[in-house]
């Protein structure tokens, strides 16, 4: 389980001080599937970053599973990333020197798996997602929608409980994205915590609930 | 750990011109550094090598320099010659005529200074060092025969002189019985421009009875200058002058070589100095934006995992192995330039050079390599690398 507590990220641009998040309070259930909605500026990547672990608060806290995010060190808060949290990135974020069988081992190599089994799991996630015939492929020989189904299977490569989406079908057509909702559909039957921000009605429609944001609160 | 070498290696691999590039920036540095240094080591030992040579030589001459031009005061006796003979630590001794003749070969004149004296000695003085090309050296009883430098064969006349050619002095003929190699620059001014002849044949032909050098060998180089000034002490009592004759050692001559040498080195040493600032700065600045260009990849790497210290030990890895080439490629290429420098100036000056390459010039141009390498690489690496993945993600 997720949750945050008075979570408040402020940033400081010369005198200027922008509150991107105020005093958020959100829980999100083991295994549920969740979508955020919100003008941009709103504050929804702010909010996904801090559960992601990717940033850290101005105040409050966020808890996974009951452990306090703010009390970890660099090392620890890189563990719950690594093993905890898939994130998937609007702009995919490949890793385009490697191949699209090396970016999803690439957890994987970190996490200290051996070449051979994280080379095999990798390429039957890559299967998993469809792009069993692109494993070889650079990220810059695959389309926007390939990349990101890649992206997702690197998410999956450590096998985490919670899978995080910042607009993942936001550079890609509406089909394809659908196709991705899809997998995201598929990963939360399999008992996986989902949360997406999405601009997309229709997208947040595969969502078991739906949160809007406005100037850095979640409303109700 | 052999998992991160195939990361690193792949990294490296991929971004093939960018590798390329920052390998040449560290070894255009160090190749500067170690031609320079070698060609100076170079510079120094065929110096040196051709000075210690000579060095228990002591010139004797019958005038003395005043700046640059030597002024003759008149020529050495038989009573001179003995008289030195019998200055204690003197191992051999040389008596020279030595004087101007108009020279015909094959119709054509030209003055050449005539060199002769004890075929023995004198062969002893430059026949070893500077070696027979053609023909062979003076024998006592070559009243006929002389022995001719390199440029009195190549460039005094229209026509090259070879062995068995006749030559005309003063009416006489003689016969060319040997021809000197090109000397190296130490001998050149004393057996390139010069005919050679037995002391009795040279007499006859310069029409005179006159010394007008003396060439000594002193067993301790030590004594020399000792020595030096007693052949000045002994001949000037001769002639009733203070300051008839002139001996020199070969030493002083040496030592003042030696203090232009120093100028030589101190100027390489500067040089290679500036090589090292201006190598570093481009192995840093290589290093730096290859690194820093690669900000978004070490966030993107943090935000699905990696710990600080795995990002920092794998561009460390990376920076490491492109320092290492860099190094090794810079050493290869120093020291090719370096001979084929040492190659041509040796051939301009007319001296043996070779580039000396000292292991420790190769040892340290690997450490500058890698040291400067390593450390500008670590720095925007750790950098970066202590960045949320966020801010890090986001730079572009
Ligand atoms: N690194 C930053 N420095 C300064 N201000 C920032 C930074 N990141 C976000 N902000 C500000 O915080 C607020 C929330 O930004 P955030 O990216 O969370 O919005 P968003 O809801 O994701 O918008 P969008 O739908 O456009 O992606 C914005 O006003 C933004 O300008
Ligand atoms: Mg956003």
């Amino acid at each position: 389980m997720i949750h945050t507590e008075n979570l408040t990220k402020v940033y400081r641009m010369g005198d200027a001080e922008v509150h991107a998040l105020r005093d958020v309070n959100l829980e999100i259930k083991d295994g549920e599937f969740i979508a955020i909605k919100g003008p941009s500026g709103s504050g929804k990547s702010t909010l996904l970053n801090m559960i992601g672990c990717l940033d850290t608060p101005t105040s409050g806290s966020v808890f996974i599973d009951n452990t306090d995010t703010a009390t970890l060190n660099e090392n620890e808060l890189a563990e719950i990333r690594r093993e905890k949290i898939g994130f998937i990135f609007q702009q995919f974020n490949l890793v385009h020197t490697l191949n699209a069988v090396e970016n999803v081992a690439l957890p994987m190599f970190f996490a200290g798996v051996r070449r051979d089994t994280r080379l095999k799991r990798a390429e039957e996630l890559l299967v998993n997602v469809g792009l069993g015939d692109r494993v070889h492929h650079k990220p810059s020989e695959l389309s926007g929608g390939q990349q990101q189904r890649v992206a997702i299977a690197r998410a999956l490569s450590n096998d985490p409980e919670v899978v995080i989406g910042d607009e993942p079908t936001g550079n890609v057509d509406t089909e394809t994205g659908n196709a991705i909702m899809d997998i995201l559909e598929g990963l939360n039957k399999e008992g996986r915590t989902i949360i997406v921000v999405t601009h997309d009605p229709e997208i947040a429609a595969h969502a078991g609930r739906t949160k809007r944001m406005r100037d850095g609160m979640v409303l109700d | 750990m052999r998992d991160k070498f195939l990361v690193a290696y792949r990294s490296i691999r991929e971004r093939r011109a960018r590798s390329i590039l920052t390998v040449l920036g560290i070894a255009v540095g160090i190749a500067a550094i170690v031609a320079l240094m070698s060609v100076g080591y170079g510079m120094e030992e065929a110096i040196t090598g051709e000075l210690t040579g000579m060095a228990d030589m002591i010139s004797v001459v019958p005038g003395r320099i005043t700046g640059a031009t030597y002024v003759e005061l008149g020529s050495f006796t038989d009573r001179d010659v003995k008289d030195v003979q019998r200055i204690a630590g003197i191992k051999d001794i040389t008596a020279m005529t030595y004087d101007a003749a108009e020279v015909e070969y094959r119709n054509e004149r030209s003055p050449i200074f005539i060199l002769g004296g004890d075929t023995k000695e004198l062969g002893s003085f430059y026949v070893d060092p500077v070696g027979i090309k053609e023909g062979r050296w003076l024998r006592e009883n070559d009243f006929k025969g002389c022995v001719i430098g390199d440029r009195v064969a190549n460039d005094f006349f229209d026509e090259v002189i070879h062995v068995n050619d006749k030559l005309i002095i003063n009416g006489e003929k003689f016969i060319v019985v040997g021809v000197f190699e090109k000397a190296s620059t130490m001998y050149a001014a004393d057996v390139d421009p010069h005919l050679f002849f037995t002391l009795r044949a040279s007499q006859e032909v310069l029409q005179t009875d006159e010394v007008k050098y003396i060439m000594v060998r002193v067993y301790d180089i030590d004594e020399a200058e000792g020595i030096a000034e007693e052949i000045e002490e002994a001949i000037n009592d001769n002639h009733g002058l203070d300051d008839f004759a002139m001996a020199m050692t070969m030493g002083s001559m040496i030592e003042q070589i030696g203090d232009v040498f120093n100028i030589i080195r101190g100027v390489l040493v500067g040089i290679a100095a500036i090589a090292l600032v201006v190598a570093s700065i481009g192995i840093m600045n290589t290093m730096l934006m290859s690194v820093m260009e690669r900000t978004h990849e070490i966030g993107v790497m943090k935000a699905i995992g990696a710990k600080s210290s795995d990002v920092l030990s794998l561009f460390l890895l990376e920076s490491s192995m492109v320092s290492l080439v860099g190094g090794v490629v810079g050493c290869v290429v120093g020291v090719i330039v370096a001979k084929v420098i040492s190659f041509g100036a040796g051939a301009a000056l007319g001296i043996e050079m070779t580039a000396v390459v000292k292991p420790e010039v190769l040892l340290g141009g690997m450490a500058v390599a890698m040291v400067v390498g390593v450390l500008s690489g670590f720095y925007p690496a750790r950098k970066a690398s202590r960045m949320s993945p966020v801010e890090a993600v986001r730079y572009e």
